[in-house]
């Protein structure tokens, strides 16, 4: 990490996985864009002040980014400890995941077929099809303020059956 | 209904128009809502993320390696200062563009013409200055001009072009000269439209101060342009339009060029862009076109049947007709309703075979090839005889030839308003190459590249070396020729140019043919691997072993 060149480089071929990475947590851009930038200021401080070589440099970087998120949301009580990047052994940390991802979008499908229809529909027309509350009740045929309920309902139910599996 | 039930929709609307929600980072949700909240986000990340568009990770990059440089003086030991200032700045590059850009271009549209008096001032390596110029221009919306050199070398010196022809007064010589005026490769420097575009484009701009020029206050910005050095701009902040420009120290010579005085005014006034030989003075015509009345006349001057476009594209207007007399090319001359775009219709005896520019991306017409340029790289045949286009840096074009003829549609628009002639006049659509035509079959061998060494290429051709790596054909023939004698090549290419074939070309990635019974491979396989524009590089990704 001696130059902009060697900056440029580790940014360009790092960024994607880390965006999505943290996308998956918070599932918007906006805070995703936030949070890739704010993790490569993180760590490049982190490597630069230490003058340190890091081999797996995405798993470092998803773990500083983690600090980051929880640094925003303040919810260390309850999320766990923020971990201190002095303490990250960069060669050992965290890499992979996509198992883990893979298990748990199983989970959150096989949770959603089993709720019943009128549940699921509401929950896939408006998370999964991204349509608002007045085109949901169109489609569905009911009030604005009924498909509010449903919905509320439905990710209750979602969430207990999530719990359960937990 | 209850609280909680608008909240947790109000934070789906969120995630789904892909904005933070207000929650992320509050601190008294209540647990339910929360779990429900996670519940929302585990629903959606079945789905593909959102992903940034495609500046975002150079801009990441950029950000953070300019960072670095800028922290390395007053970093220790106010890291959180830092910090603090470093995400600022980024906010400020992150979108690309800021607020003062937007101001720019809300302000540039509102103005019809202006003049203006531009002073260029010349600074060498020691800090010595010297004006170079000072100039009188009057400029309006259409790209008519008047620029008059008020001091310097050129003094007296007047070009103008009113949208109908192009001339020059010299003094000196007491001559005009007279050019057709479109297409104009003239712009003078520091030409506010030009600016604006220039800014509006750029890979980054930043703010990074404010002063006074000429009595004026302005706010300095840093502009990053695609490809080049860096260059700073001040913008009025009254008037939102650039006052100042001063480019890097290039050769170790740096320019300055400042408007001095400048009003914005409704038109240029119609005596200085009419068109009258002073007296005493002589007129050069190097303008060989002969305008004509319709399509008889441009029959009869030719000497061929003309085939004028079936209707006129929604937007545009013929302007005028003309006959190139040396060359016999018969022009149609459109412009858009207000006057911004040119589009020029050519045609023309087919003078042989088809050779597109090998720089050329390669589309279809009626099942002939179609060379599209854009910008225009390299005029060859009925585009050289019909006037200078190459170099002019908004040009486009796209060449092919049909029953005997050369046909070429030209213009300072988009390349979807030159297919709208294009299809006027070969009753057809044009096939625009795409990724998806590439054939799905790779290269029998496939070449290794170094990221890194190609990105030190790009850098070094964007500085004007080695410009022939533009050329997909003369890096494919650098590579031939190395694989026939890979000690080194003294003297000609053993594999020549001429016996280089391209294939395919979707200006991204391209396939060379080499012709040539000696080669030891039979195609190249090439791709624009650091930018994918006209000013990306060639690179060899792969090749075929001659069978």
């Amino acid at each position: 990490m001696q130059d902009e060149k060697s900056i440029e480089e580790l940014c360009t071929s790092t960024w994607e996985p880390l965006y999505r990475f943290i996308y998956y947590k918070v599932q918007n851009r906006q805070e995703a864009e936030d949070i890739t930038q704010e993790t490569y200021m993180k760590a490049l401080t982190y490597i630069q002040k230490n003058n340190i070589k890091i081999d797996k440099h995405i798993g470092f970087l998803k773990t500083v980014s983690l600090n980051v998120l929880r640094d925003k949301w303040r919810k260390s009580k309850r999320h766990g400890k923020i971990v201190d990047i002095e303490a990250i052994n960069p060669e050992e940390a965290a890499v992979e995941d996509s198992a883990e991802v893979s298990a748990q979008h199983d989970a959150v499908q096989t949770a959603l077929n089993s709720l019943k229809e009128e549940y699921r529909t509401v929950v896939e027309l408006r998370i999964l099809q991204g349509y608002s509350v007045a085109e949901t009740a169109k489609i569905m045929n009911k009030q604005e303020g009924a498909v509010r309920v449903l919905q509320y309902r439905a990710l209750q139910k979602l969430a207990a059956v999530l719990r359960n599996r937990d | 209904m209850s609280n909680n039930e608008n909240k947790l929709s109000d934070y789906i609307d969120s995630l789904n128009a892909e904005k933070k929600p207000k929650e992320h980072g509050q601190e008294d949700i209540s647990p339910e809502l929360e779990e429900l909240m996670k519940t929302v986000r585990q629903v959606k990340s079945l789905k593909e993320p959102a992903m940034p568009d495609s500046g975002f990770g150079r801009r990441v990059a950029q950000a953070a390696a300019k960072n670095k440089k800028s922290r390395k003086s007053w970093f220790v030991g106010f890291a959180a200062v830092a910090a603090a200032v470093m995400i600022f700045a980024l906010s400020f590059t992150i979108a690309g563009r800021n607020n003062i850009v937007y101001a720019m271009e809300q302000a540039f549209q509102e103005v019809k013409a202006y003049h203006g008096y531009i002073e260029i001032i010349q600074t060498n390596a020691a800090g010595d200055e010297a004006v170079q110029g000072k100039r009188e221009v009057w400029a309006d919306k259409s790209g008519s001009y008047y620029v008059k050199e008020v001091e310097g070398t050129q003094e007296g010196l007047v070009t103008i072009n009113n949208g109908q022809s192009k001339w020059q007064i010299q003094p000196d010589s007491k001559e005009v000269h007279v050019f057709s005026a479109f297409p104009d490769p003239y712009r003078f420097t520091f030409e506010l439209g030009e600016e604006v575009e220039d800014v509006k484009n750029a890979v980054e701009t930043k703010k990074i101060g404010e002063e006074q020029v000429a009595g004026r206050e302005a706010v300095v910005l840093e502009v990053s342009p695609q490809g080049g050095e860096k260059y700073k701009l001040w913008i009025d902040k009254e008037t939102k339009l650039p006052l100042k420009k001063q480019s890097a120290m290039q050769n170790a010579l740096q320019y300055t060029i400042t408007y001095t005085h400048i009003d914005f005014e409704s038109a240029i006034p119609a005596e200085l862009i009419a068109y009258k030989l002073p007296e005493g003075f002589k007129e050069v015509n190097t303008n060989k076109e002969q305008l004509v009345n319709n399509l008889e006349e441009a029959k009869s001057v030719a000497g061929y049947s003309v085939k004028a476009p079936a209707e006129i594209p929604e937007g545009y207007l013929l302007d005028s007709i003309a006959v190139e007399l040396d060359a016999k090319i018969v022009k149609f001359y459109y412009t858009d309703t207000d006057k911004q775009n040119t589009v020029v219709v050519l045609q023309g005896k087919a003078a042989g075979e088809f050779k597109p520019s090998t720089k050329a991306v390669l589309g279809k017409i009626n099942d002939s090839i179609a060379e599209l340029q854009s910008p225009i790289a390299a005029d060859s045949e009925i585009l050289s005889g019909g006037g200078l286009y190459a170099g002019v840096t908004d040009i486009s074009s796209i060449r092919w030839q049909e029953g005997g003829f050369e046909y070429a549609v030209v213009g300072n628009t988009a390349m979807d308003d030159l297919g709208l002639f294009v299809k006027e006049i070969a009753g057809a659509e044009i096939e625009l190459p795409s990724q998806a035509d590439m054939p799905a079959a790779k290269p029998q061998v496939e070449v290794p590249v170094d990221l890194e060494i190609e990105k030190n290429e790009q850098k070094s051709v964007d500085a004007g070396h080695s410009p022939w790596k533009l050329d997909p054909v003369f890096v494919a023939q650098v590579f031939a020729s190395l694989k026939l004698s890979p000690e080194g090549i003294t003297g000609d290419y053993p594999i020549a140019y001429e016996s280089l074939e391209v294939e395919q070309n979707t200006g991204v990635e391209a396939i060379i043919k080499v012709n040539d019974d000696k080669s030891p491979i039979s195609k190249i396989y090439l791709k624009k691997l650091i930018r994918q524009d006209n000013t990306g590089i060639w690179t060899v990704v792969g090749y075929d072993n001659a069978q």
